[in-house]
């Protein structure tokens, strides 16, 4: 076993400085540098400052040595400086030296993200499996059927649609829910109850049209996972032995319809630190997607690799999760390493 | 079983509707008295980047350093040069020296003196080889600047520099006595900025909205509104939709919120006032000069007439625009009120593309000259506007047998591959309607290197001498003369086709007063000093 994780360890090495640098040169590829954002188009700058500005982050230079440079700098963890004019750390505060705390970018959005991702993971597995058993139990009866279409219509209506209007319905209309942000304008003068209610209020709609999308998949997954496991032989003597259909369902049944999931569970790691550039721009949330997008229109170099390396590295070690998980919980695959 | 679900659910429901806000009716009408307090809330579409200006080049960054830094001399409503932190300026004899008075006792929000010793210190600042700002080259023209005493800051030119004054009018002044030890490209301070005018910086929360406080000690002392806070929200529907809910008082709105939607609900009508300036810019077709056949000024004179500019604004901007006839923004002195658009008049158009060489001699709709016919790409990047006035061009030139394809491209690509190489036919762009008349970088024929603002390759003797002589006149009256010359030229010959000027359109809750309206050609922002909220139209601020 040990062995085994070492090897996969190792094996991330290789990959990683692939995947940097395929994204580097893809990153590259794309015409233009931030020179050309900023202030290409402002007969106030003069062509030689911004050259200056590209001598200043190494855009001059060959792409080879360019990547070289990005590449000593983060074997020592440095995610370097955005290349836009605030500067800041891409990943983690830095503090000069009269005490003054520059917020790094990766550090204010990954938090804001996370939290909503968690949430709409949980909240999807929870939903998911509930509506994927009554399904699956239920098979080709009404319920059934209205939980299929249901979870379809959730799949295929545009999120941003539904979100605006979900904002116009609970929001205008009716001023249940805050529209967009995640706190009020007062929230620094609340108690910390309130404080927590107002974020809770800022979160509900948010949270539900990022989970709406992964609600079909995931149920059918579970519906098609029991209704599988249903015919199965040891399901026929839990019944034969008396068992109460419960217990038969989410003893026995449940159990083993969950096994694929902890692949699903671990593939979604990666998922987790990056945010819709849709959903963050409508509900005013700065979080990771609109983070990247954003920093992908400057030419944001630093910004760019930053996340993509955070992102591949999590990707690894999610699919190494999700091994390490289905091998501790299924006793088949546990030997099958072992060996 | 599930009913119970579903019963939990609406209970939940119902618990939420609880909270609902009441419904507070404000009476907007009547007559208010200026008075102080009040905070306003706006919405912003980007996160400032910067606030030192100099080193920041996005606009969000410069609507908020505009408000908590002075410069010298400032543009009044007029668009006029008027005092700011200087009350007055000399400008020698020979045009060379331009002496700064500084107003007496200026403090910093900190309350350290502000003198001509900071303004020296900018100077310094913004002309560093180290200083990463693309704005330096106007600065580096000084060949000496002094500061004898506290109240005087003179500059020395090698020639006369016109356009050095709108340069004093845009460089904001930085306090030495936070800066001297700091390196100007990595600081707090582009985040915790201490500036001299009448807002100063309370709270930044990043990726949420920005607060500003009033600055008793400023130049002009308090303004009227206590607080403004700026929130980051990028989406400009849910902008509209927190506009419309009262959680925000004003926004930039577009021509269908502006002359639609908000007309048509009287519930929006009652509590939102709508605005509209003109914008600092305009919208062209501009021509690779180049390329055959638009080296033929008869050529660019005919679709000049083949073009309906008001089918484009009232098309593009539901009419919320105004066709323009020079580079300048009308109503201000360099916007010469003798020359007018051309008029559409395709009968004249297609006389001059005759006199070219031009007709249909295969009856395929299309002009041909020497057996090849008039097709050409007009380039556009991904701007809704832009790509609908394409469509309108594209069909007027159909008219007079011209085949023009629209090509859109992403900002990037399309200056690095199209603009910078030359490879294009025609593009629809944008300029500025500059404050300052100087547009050397744009027209002047030394100007069209790669990376370089005339582009299009414009090349005519006489502009360019027009355009050397504006740029050392500093007397206002000269110069307009020379301007009004040059925009005449530059019209008869068409390098460009001028499309139109769009208003900038505001929606803005009616709780805030004092907006003159209609706006001057500086436009309603350049009296917020004097807008007030009047205490009886506050929303509650303590709870949201």
């Amino acid at each position: 076993m040990l062995n085994y994780l070492i090897k996969r360890l190792l094996w991330m090495i290789p990959m990683l400085i692939g995947i940097s640098l395929i994204s580097f040169f893809i990153m590259h590829l794309a015409p233009g540098d931030i020179t050309a954002s900023e202030s290409a188009f402002n007969p106030k700058a003069s062509e030689e400052s911004r050259q200056k500005l590209r001598a200043l982050y190494n855009l001059d230079k060959p792409l080879t040595t360019q990547y070289g440079l990005w590449l000593k700098r983060i074997v020592k963890l440095d995610f370097g400086n955005s290349f836009a004019s605030h500067q800041r750390p891409v990943l983690w505060e830095t503090k000069d030296a009269k005490g003054n705390i520059t917020k790094g970018m990766i550090q204010d959005a990954l938090p804001i993200t996370l939290m909503i991702n968690l949430i709409g993971l949980l909240i999807i597995f929870s939903i998911s499996i509930f509506l994927g058993v009554t399904s699956a139990v239920n098979q080709n009866k009404w319920p059934d059927r209205l939980i299929t279409i249901i979870v379809f219509i959730g799949f295929a209506v545009p999120g941003f649609w539904l979100a605006l209007l979900l904002m116009y319905w609970t929001g205008v209309t009716h001023s249940w829910l805050p529209i967009s942000g995640l706190h009020s304008v007062g929230y620094e003068k609340m108690g910390h109850v309130a404080q927590y209610v107002d974020l809770f209020k800022h979160l509900i709609l948010p949270v539900s049209i990022s989970s709406l999308g992964g609600l079909a998949s995931i149920s059918l997954y579970v519906r098609n996972g029991m209704l599988d496991v249903l015919q199965q032989e040891f399901i026929t003597t839990a019944r034969a032995k008396g068992l109460t259909e419960n217990k038969v369902i989410y003893g026995h049944a449940l159990r083993n319809t969950l096994l694929p999931l902890i692949t699903i569970i671990g593939l979604s790691i990666p998922g987790l630190i990056g945010g819709s550039v849709i959903g963050e721009s409508i509900f005013a949330i700065s979080g990771m997607g609109k983070l990247f997008f954003d920093a992908v229109l400057m030419r944001d170099f630093p910004v760019v690799m930053g996340i993509l390396t955070i992102g591949s590295v999590l990707t690894l070690f999610g699919n190494l999760i999700a091994d390490i998980g289905y091998a501790w919980a299924d006793p088949r695959i546990r030997r099958g390493i072992s060996n | 079983m599930y009913f119970k679900y579903i019963f939990f659910l609406f209970i939940l429901f119902n618990v939420a509707a609880c909270s609902d806000k009441k419904e507070i009716t404000y009476n907007y009408e009547g007559i208010f008295n200026n008075e102080k307090g009040g905070t306003l809330i706006d919405a912003m579409s980007g996160e400032p980047s910067n606030l030192i200006s100099m080193i920041a080049g996005d606009s969000a960054s410069s609507a908020i350093a505009g408000n908590i830094f002075n410069k010298l001399i400032k543009y009044d409503k007029n668009l006029e040069l008027a005092p700011e932190l200087a009350e007055k300026w000399v400008i020698s004899d020979d045009q060379k020296t331009i002496t700064f008075h500084l107003k007496r006792n200026l403090k910093w929000a900190d309350g350290h003196d502000l003198t001509s010793d900071d303004v020296l210190f900018t100077w310094k600042l913004v002309t560093d080889e180290k200083t990463r700002t693309p704005y330096g080259s106007d600065y580096k023209l000084v060949e000496k600047a002094e500061a004898p005493d506290a109240y005087t800051f003179k500059v020395i030119y090698k020639q006369a520099y016109a356009p050095a004054l709108d340069s004093w009018a845009s460089l904001q002044i930085l306090p030495k006595h936070i800066l001297k030890d700091e390196d100007i490209n990595h600081t707090f301070f582009s985040r915790k900025p201490t500036g001299s005018s009448y807002y100063k910086l309370s709270q930044w929360v990043n990726g949420e909205k920005l607060t500003l406080e009033a600055n008793a000690s400023s130049v002009m002392g308090e303004p009227n509104i206590n607080q403004l806070t700026s929130r980051f929200i990028a989406d400009t529907s849910s902008q509209f939709l927190e506009l419309i809910a009262d959680n925000i008082d004003l926004m930039n709105i577009n021509p269908i919120q502006f002359a639609r939607v908000i007309p048509s609900r009287p519930d929006l009508k009652k509590k939102l006032a709508l605005y509209k300036e003109l914008g600092n810019s305009y919208t062209y077709l501009g021509f690779n000069l180049k390329h055959h056949p638009f080296d033929d000024i008869r050529v660019r004179q005919a679709i000049n007439y083949a073009l309906d500019k008001q089918e484009v604004i009232d098309g593009v901007l539901l009419g919320l625009g105004e066709p323009v006839a020079s580079p300048y923004k009308p109503g201000t002195r360099w916007s010469d009120k003798a020359l007018h658009p051309y008029p559409y008049d395709k009968n004249q158009a297609l006389k001059l593309l005759h006199e070219a060489g031009f007709s249909d001699t295969n009856n395929d709709g299309i002009l041909d000259r020497n057996g090849k016919p008039f097709t050409f790409e007009i380039l556009t990047n991904q701007n809704k506007q832009r790509e609908m006035t394409a469509v309108l061009i594209q069909r007027r030139l159909k008219d007079i047998g011209i085949d023009a394809k629209i090509r859109v491209i992403e900002w990037a690509s399309f200056v690095n591959q199209f603009i910078k190489t030359g490879d294009f036919d025609a593009v629809i762009l944008g300029w500025s309607l500059s404050l300052d008349p100087d547009q050397y970088n744009i027209w002047h024929s030394s100007q069209q290197k790669p990376g370089q603002f005339n582009f299009i390759g414009y090349n005519n003797k006489e502009v360019d001498q027009l355009l050397e002589q504006g740029r050392t006149e500093l007397n206002p009256d000269k110069r307009e003369k020379i301007y009004h010359a040059f925009s005449k030229t530059l019209l008869r010959e068409s390098p460009v086709i001028y499309l139109y000027a769009g208003y900038g359109l505001t929606a803005m809750n009616k709780r805030i007063k004092g907006i003159e309206s209609p706006a001057p050609p500086a436009g309603i922002a350049y009296n917020s000093y004097d807008w007030f909220i009047p205490s009886t139209l506050r929303r509650n601020e303590i709870t949201p």
